[in-house]
């Protein structure tokens, strides 16, 4: 009975319009009640493999559209409730065959933790998976190679690979291009705080290609959120000379650094003699 | 070569004493002298005799007739075959060592008396395990330590935890031997993890150090060996190792912290515990594997953090072939050439998987790039940024202005650039020795040496009730002064009434 239930949200599920995302939500907590009856929620050694497929069809589905409605904490307690079924050995799934949406699930999370800096938790599950899943899995898997090119080319400093990715036909699905909009934020964050520091000034239409903004307004109006000066059609970058300043600064406090540390010898002098 | 030091590396690990002098005695005479051992630790409560018993474990192993002549200790313990223990303990072993030397035991004209002794029964589990683990047989290893560590554990007696914590070390060697072997998520050893974290508890709350330390580094082993590094993260967090742990634990543990910290990036504090555990563990010997594991894990990290580890790391003879590919991957990263680097990435991908720093190696990428612009803004004063991406092999123009870009803001290399031009100057070098850096490098090495120091200080043993003798002499001393004191007194008197004498002739 419940099976039957559960079986007809998934369908709903599936042909649910764009316009009435938000009744997803109620949808699956139906789903996640009939599969607590069936007692299928979380996997043990009894669940049968119809019901395993059932439980993670619900929970996949979850997962991608708590990403479409953005709420990430939502999509990270399913990702996590989906962990002990994405573990279980492969006779277990017998003649129904592996979940569908584990590559897709798992890299949407990477990107998400790459999305919100976590980098130490996005190497954490990389290398979980690594161990785990073995060359070939990862490598094959478009899902999981597009978060770790993302970060890839972050980390070296491509910012131009990582606009160049999250444009249209590069993302692998549409659950991915949620997180275009912040990763462009994140580089464009970087992006200026590395022209501040590399360039002494710039011209507005140099910065508007180096931004990927659209228009010299636009220029004008980050330079100004960032406090930079724009006059005579270039930028200007105040922080360099408030970081002299620092500068200057830091050798002075340093000296209490070194008083502190000569003491601190002088101590441990004295109790070895 | 490389893979035969590999073997080594992991049996080292596995504490495999592979070398050792031969045993001078019989086999069996050293295990029934053991017992003796064991029998005088009880007795005066120092665990000193019980390590003594076991440390002699390497040279029985490796004795031809070890099974008969543990078959012997065993009859010599408990005379009697009706005996439970000594029932528990044969049956474990092959049956023809049993029964061929049935006689041997009752041979003796008199039957020496019951042992009473349960540290003297674990020490010969601990035997019965060495035996079945070098023979191969894991499967029946894993079962008789599965009941012999519980009775350890039921047992609860303070001068058995030495010898209780290696029973728990061969019992998770067992268990990691059996089908299907981690990383598999269906391996044994999930399923002995909640053992293990029960004989921690336990151990922590019994004040029972030895066991604790074992325990607690098995369990780090096995988490990182199913990948699970958020809850080797976690347990790290919630407990600690116990301060008098003995030094191939510490050495252990910190080498997985260091492997723990190395995967969420924080490099300098990987560094610290890996240097901390090279630094610590034995540089030759049967332990010279894990000294190299922990090194290749320490070459990474260092590159990771920038530093170019020194060359004469891989001239130590016993490094030199296990770390070949590390060497061949520091020369890449320190001229700063991607095309080398991701050739010997490629080249020696599979000894990088073996050796758990594959993914690690692949980060290095964005180090390769920052020291190649390193290098071009050390020679060249000016550069176009067309010549940087074609020195460096990046595809476009506006990815090498990116990358150089973020190399300044990381403060990699002092330039500026020129957007119009396509250039990047370079801005002099200051003078070092302006800069805090070297009194920084000399704080590192002070604090590295005092730290030392100071282990080895607290790392010194004094006999106990030392400083009760101590007093009681300085208090007999002062005694003594004190009479001295007095007879000089006396003796002033003495001589006084003498002088009245003299005087009074």
């Amino acid at each position: 009975m419940a099976e039957h239930e559960v079986k007809q949200v998934i369908s709903q599920l599936h042909s649910l319009k764009v316009s009435n995302l938000q009744t997803a939500p109620k949808l699956l907590s139906k789903a996640k009640l009939g599969l607590l009856h069936l007692n299928a929620l979380v996997p043990d050694d009894k669940t049968s493999p119809a019901h395993l497929l059932l439980a993670t069809t619900v929970l996949e589905q979850g997962a991608l559209l708590s990403i479409r409605l953005k709420d990430t904490d939502a999509f990270t307690r399913y990702y996590q409730q989906l962990q002990p079924f994405y573990s279980l050995p492969a006779n277990r799934w017998s003649r129904t065959g592996k979940p569908a949406n584990q590559g897709k699930v798992t890299g949407l999370y990477l990107l998400l933790l790459l999305s919100v800096g976590d980098y130490a938790g996005f190497h954490t599950v990389l290398e979980g998976l690594e161990t785990t899943g073995g060359k070939e899995q990862l490598e094959n898997d478009q899902f999981i190679q597009y978060p770790v090119r993302l970060e890839q080319a972050l980390m070296e400093g491509s910012y131009d690979k990582v606009w160049g990715e999250t444009k249209g036909e590069r993302v692998p699905s549409e659950e991915f291009g949620v997180f275009s909009e912040v990763l462009i934020n994140t580089i464009r964050s970087e992006i200026a705080s590395c022209s501040e520091r590399a360039y002494p000034s710039l011209l507005i239409a140099n910065a508007k290609n180096l931004l990927f903004l659209d228009s010299e307004g636009a220029v004008v109006q980050f330079a100004q959120s960032r406090g930079w000066l724009a006059k005579d059609g270039r930028i200007y970058f105040p922080q360099q000379e408030e970081e002299n300043m620092a500068a200057e600064k830091d050798v002075m406090s340093s000296t209490g650094i070194v008083i502190e540390n000569t003491l601190g010898y002088a101590r441990k002098l004295e109790t070895i003699v | 070569m490389a893979d035969k030091m590999d073997i080594d590396a992991i049996n080292g690990e596995k504490e495999a004493e592979k070398v050792g002098p031969a045993p001078e005695l019989p086999a069996d005479r050293v295990i029934i002298n053991n017992f003796g051992l064991i029998v005088q630790a009880v007795n005066t409560f120092d665990h000193r005799f019980t390590l003594r018993a076991l440390r002699s474990i390497s040279t029985l192993r490796k004795a031809d007739n070890f099974a008969e002549a543990l078959v012997k200790g065993i009859r010599t313990a408990f005379p009697k075959p009706s005996n439970n223990a000594r029932r528990v303990l044969e049956e474990a072993l092959p049956a023809q060592h049993t029964t061929v030397t049935n006689g041997t035991a009752s041979n003796g004209a008199k039957v020496p008396e019951e042992t009473q002794f349960a540290e003297v029964w674990a020490y010969l589990g601990v035997l019965v395990q060495v035996y079945l683990y070098d023979a191969g047989e894991h499967k029946k290893g894993a079962e008789f330590s599965d009941h012999f560590v519980d009775k350890i554990r039921d047992l609860n007696r303070r001068t058995l935890d030495p010898i209780g914590a290696k029973a728990y070390f061969y019992y998770s060697l067992f268990i990691e031997n059996l089908d299907p072997k981690p990383p598999s998520k269906q391996s044994p050893v999930m399923d002995i993890r909640p053992k293990l974290l029960a004989a921690l508890r336990s151990a922590v709350l019994r004040k029972d150090a030895d066991t604790q330390s074992v325990v607690t580094v098995l369990l780090l082993r096995n988490y990182i060996s199913t990948a699970d590094i958020t809850q080797a993260d976690l347990l790290v967090a919630q407990t600690q190792l116990p301060n008098s742990a003995a030094n191939s634990q510490v050495c252990r543990y910190l080498y997985y912290l260091g492997r723990i910290r190395a995967i969420q990036l924080s490099y300098t504090q990987a560094h610290e515990h890996l240097v901390a555990a090279t630094r610590k563990s034995p540089t030759t010997g049967p332990a010279v594997g894990f000294y190299q594991q922990a090194t290749k894990l320490l070459v990474v990290v260092e590159l990771l953090m920038g530093d170019i580890p020194d060359r004469s790391i891989f001239r130590q003879a016993s490094l030199e072939s296990a770390l070949y590919p590390y060497f061949k991957l520091v020369q890449a990263v320190r001229v700063g050439d991607l095309q080398a680097f991701l050739k010997c990435v490629s080249v020696y991908e599979d000894q990088f998987r073996k050796d758990g720093t594959y993914s690690l190696t692949l980060r290095l990428r964005q180090n390769v790039i920052k020291t190649g612009v390193r290098m071009l803004s050390l020679s060249y004063s000016r550069i176009s940024l067309r010549d940087i991406c074609t020195r460096l092999g990046v595809h476009s123009e506006e990815s090498a202005e990116y990358i150089t870009a973020k190399a300044i803001r990381d403060g990699v290399i002092e330039a500026t650039l020129d957007h119009q031009q396509g250039h990047l100057v370079t801005t002099p070098q200051r003078d070092a020795y302006s800069t805090m850096e070297p009194s920084e490098a000399f704080h590192a090495r002070i604090e590295a040496l005092l730290g030392m120091r100071d282990e080895c200080v607290m790392a010194m043993r004094y006999p106990t009730n030392k400083h009760r003798q101590e007093i009681a002499e300085a208090a007999k001393a002062r005694e003594r002064e004190r009479e001295l004191a007095k007879e000089i007194v006396d003796g002033e008197i003495d001589d006084g009434e003498d002088d009245g004498g003299f005087e009074g002739m």
